[in-house]
């Protein structure tokens, strides 16, 4: 390897990208998607809209609502309104439960007879109606605790949430977040910069010139690695001052894992670009080689540990869900090197990446198909 | 009107003709549309549990027995506390529980046991879930007498099935990608070759050209969208239809034409397919995210849901759902109708005026 060569290739592949206006790739689409779905995705529900229908209007039916009205999680009106009608506003989607308080609620259940209280949710955003059931059980049991005078004999349950105590949204998704954008932007730019040659048959002065393929993989790759080497920086910045993350890890293990996890992804790109012949196939292949694996199989909505069969398999090929082990250590649970599972994760990434990266080397062909 | 025709019956045949882009069309209508329904999964399913036992046994064993799939896996031992914990750290399991040495003897004393549980909570919504799980579980255990009982209903989707909503909202989001790029590539590629100058400088009138070539990529979506329907989410998903099928597909129908004027605009601005590649990702992504297949608009940061209300697909989003799940009466669907109908008219005309430009 002459270095020579490689620091002209390099100028080259800077000034291509400065002219081709690339360079703003692996900084405008990474921060888009940070910025984009760590506001957007909001796996917590609160505000949910509730309609209380109140056909009882006694004391205990009002603590009730009170009870609603006073949680994060309701947004509550109470109104008088046939249940068809009821119905139809949350057909139209302005409403997302319905809780149905009878009219002998109070009678009942002072008496200590069983009353029925009917709530209606709106499933068609499953996830979300699954949760707020719950919250509605919860107000109800918690109504329901405080007519019950006899505690004795319940266990209590000691809840700490570890890592994330307020169990905010952003501190789940961000770090996941940037295990996505740091696989995407380098995979696409490589893939493309390499295609593009292919496409405009700029290639053929690599083939033809004695620039050797080392050389030529080395100066293609280091131009796209410094680039994003920066968007690292750039995008912790954001995670840790725009999202409030804190940052419990060592910072060290952060940008060491950060670039291991770059190399892979420069060679996921180099790969995709040596079957691919155009620039459009490029992009689409790494996309979805990407896209989904970042998504599904790297424990950022999904836990690792809660996978079975095919999906903890498939999870275990992409490196996705090492980094993003260690992105989330280093943001939130902060073991650093002290946990053997990082420092295994590690060079799971590094070996992984040096292993594409010889596959691209030796599939690169220096000649005509 | 036969010039029309013929150019719409050149371009469904140069379409037909590129092996790629049918392949790509057919990929994103099917697999990518099942791969969402069925890979997908957020709620909390398959729990790893991890226990520490130092009470006698017996009660402890009654309470493990009822955490079974496909909510939990089968609860992992540990013998300290401190294992536990680095078993959490590690991410090996997600709750843990701890039950100490007075718990049973408390329980039959009738003296308020206490479960110490310890969760992982980076994956938030999940750990919320598993909680809620636990203490269901743990009611059956209280017998309270509780003078009340809910009776819960979860209209539209009874199992709350998430794969029904995620394999809609996927092809939704297939539909606004397709359109664009499908839209944008059919001109581009004429101005790569060049010809696109000398379409606009034949006898021709321009605007109909213009027509025929987006019709023919519409008419290739709603081809597109009719299997897809037919065949993945009816088929092999079992979405339900509670409202009018036809009004989906009017509905589509509007939809797709709103987005051609995306694509239109996007081609008349890119020189290359590589640049369309490049402004659909970034025009793309935000009308996606922002519509409300991942999150309700209304759970947005305020700033968002006014961003989101002049995207198309948030329109459309709701009123697809609401004809798939809620079976909402055509009278209720009409804001959507309008909100697609509007930014339509809006984004298509822009797009119309900006590519009949010649140079």
């Amino acid at each position: 390897m002459r270095l020579r060569i490689v620091k002209a290739y390099f100028i080259k592949e800077m000034i291509e990208l400065i002219r081709t206006k690339m360079i703003m790739m692996p900084y405008l689409m990474p921060l888009l998607i940070v910025i984009l779905f760590g506001y957007g995705i909001k796996m917590q529900v609160t505000g949910v809209r509730t309609l209380i229908l109140d056909n009882d209007n006694s004391q205990i039916s009002r603590k009730l609502i009170l009870k609603f009205e006073h949680s994060k999680y309701f947004t509550t009106t109470v109104k008088n309104m046939s249940e068809k009608d009821a119905l139809r506003e949350m057909k139209k989607a302005n409403i997302d439960a319905i809780i149905i308080i009878p009219s002998s609620f109070e009678k009942n259940s002072l008496k200590g007879v069983k009353t029925e209280i009917g709530v209606f949710i709106d499933a068609s955003f499953p996830s979300r109606a699954t949760t707020m059931s719950n919250y509605i059980q919860g107000v109800v049991m918690d109504l329901a605790s405080d007519f019950h005078i006899d505690s004795s004999g319940v266990i209590n349950i000691n809840t700490r949430n570890l890592f994330n105590q307020a169990l905010r949204d952003e501190e789940m998704i961000v770090p996941g977040l940037i295990g996505m954008v740091l696989l995407i932007s380098p995979a696409i730019l490589t893939a493309l910069i390499i295609a593009r040659e292919k496409e405009e048959g700029t290639i053929f002065n690599f083939y033809s010139s004695s620039v050797s393929k080392l050389e030529f993989l080395v100066a293609k790759l280091s131009a796209i690695f410094f680039l994003v080497s920066i968007a690292i920086f750039v995008i912790f910045l954001v995670a840790s001052y725009l999202f409030n993350l804190p940052f419990r890890g060592s910072f060290f293990l952060f940008w060491l894992a950060s670039e291991l996890y770059v190399f892979t992804a420069l060679g996921f790109g180099l790969l995709v670009s040596i079957l691919a012949s155009s620039q459009i196939i490029a992009m689409i292949v790494t996309l979805m080689l990407t896209i989904i694996p970042a998504f599904m199989y790297s424990g950022m909505i999904m836990p690792i540990s809660s996978m079975s069969g095919d999906a903890f398999i498939t999870a275990h090929i992409y490196p996705v869900m090492y980094y993003n082990h260690i992105i989330y250590d280093t943001f939130l649970i902060g073991q650093g090197f002290k946990s053997a599972t990082n420092i295994s994760y590690l060079l799971i990434l590094f070996t992984y990446g040096v292993v594409l990266f010889m596959l691209g080397l030796l599939f690169l062909k220096k000649e005509i198909k | 009107m036969k010039i029309f025709l013929t150019i719409l019956l050149k371009e469904l045949v140069s379409f037909f003709r590129s092996f790629g882009l049918v392949i790509l069309v057919i990929y994103f209508f099917t697999a990518e549309v099942y791969v969402a329904a069925n890979g997908m999964e957020i709620e909390a399913k398959n729990v790893a549990v991890g226990v520490v036992d130092k009470s006698a046994g017996g009660m402890s064993k009654k309470i493990l027995s009822n955490l079974h799939s496909p909510e939990f896996q089968t609860p992992k031992f540990y013998k300290s506390q401190k294992e536990l914990s680095d078993a959490i750290y590690n991410k090996d399991i997600m709750v843990g529980m701890i039950f100490d040495e007075q718990f049973e003897k408390n329980y039959y004393k009738n003296l308020n046991p206490t479960i110490n549980i310890l969760i992982d909570s980076t994956t938030a919504s999940q750990s919320l879930m598993a909680i809620g799980y636990i203490q269901n579980i743990l009611m059956k255990f209280n017998n309270l007498k509780l003078p009340v009982a809910l009776k819960m209903h979860k209209l539209f989707n009874q199992n709350a099935d998430t794969g029904l909503f995620m394999g809609v909202s996927e092809l939704l989001s297939v539909i606004t990608l397709l359109t664009t790029i499908l839209t944008a590539i059919a001109f581009v590629k004429e101005k790569e070759s060049g010809t696109w100058d000398i379409m606009l400088l034949m006898p021709v009138n321009p605007k109909i050209i213009i027509l025929a070539k987006s019709l023919s990529q519409i008419i290739i979506i709603m081809l597109g969208v009719t299997i897809s329907v037919g065949l993945i989410l009816f088929q092999s998903l079992d979405v339900p239809i509670n409202g009018n099928l036809l009004n989906f597909f009017i509905l589509t129908f509007f939809y797709v034409a709103t987005t051609a004027g995306i694509g239109l605009f996007i081609a008349a601005v890119s020189k290359n397919i590589m640049q369309i590649s490049q402004l659909s990702i970034v025009i793309m992504m935000p009308i996606i995210f922002l519509s409300g297949a991942w999150t309700p608009i209304y759970a947005m940061h305020p700033l968002l849901q006014y961003i989101s209300a002049i995207t198309p697909l948030s329109y459309y989003i709701e009123g697809c759902e609401s004809i798939f799940f809620r079976g909402t009466e055509f009278i209720d669907l009409l804001p959507y109708f309008g909100g697609v109908l509007i930014l339509g008219v809006i984004l298509y005309w822009y797009g119309f005026r900006k590519i009949g430009k010649l140079f």
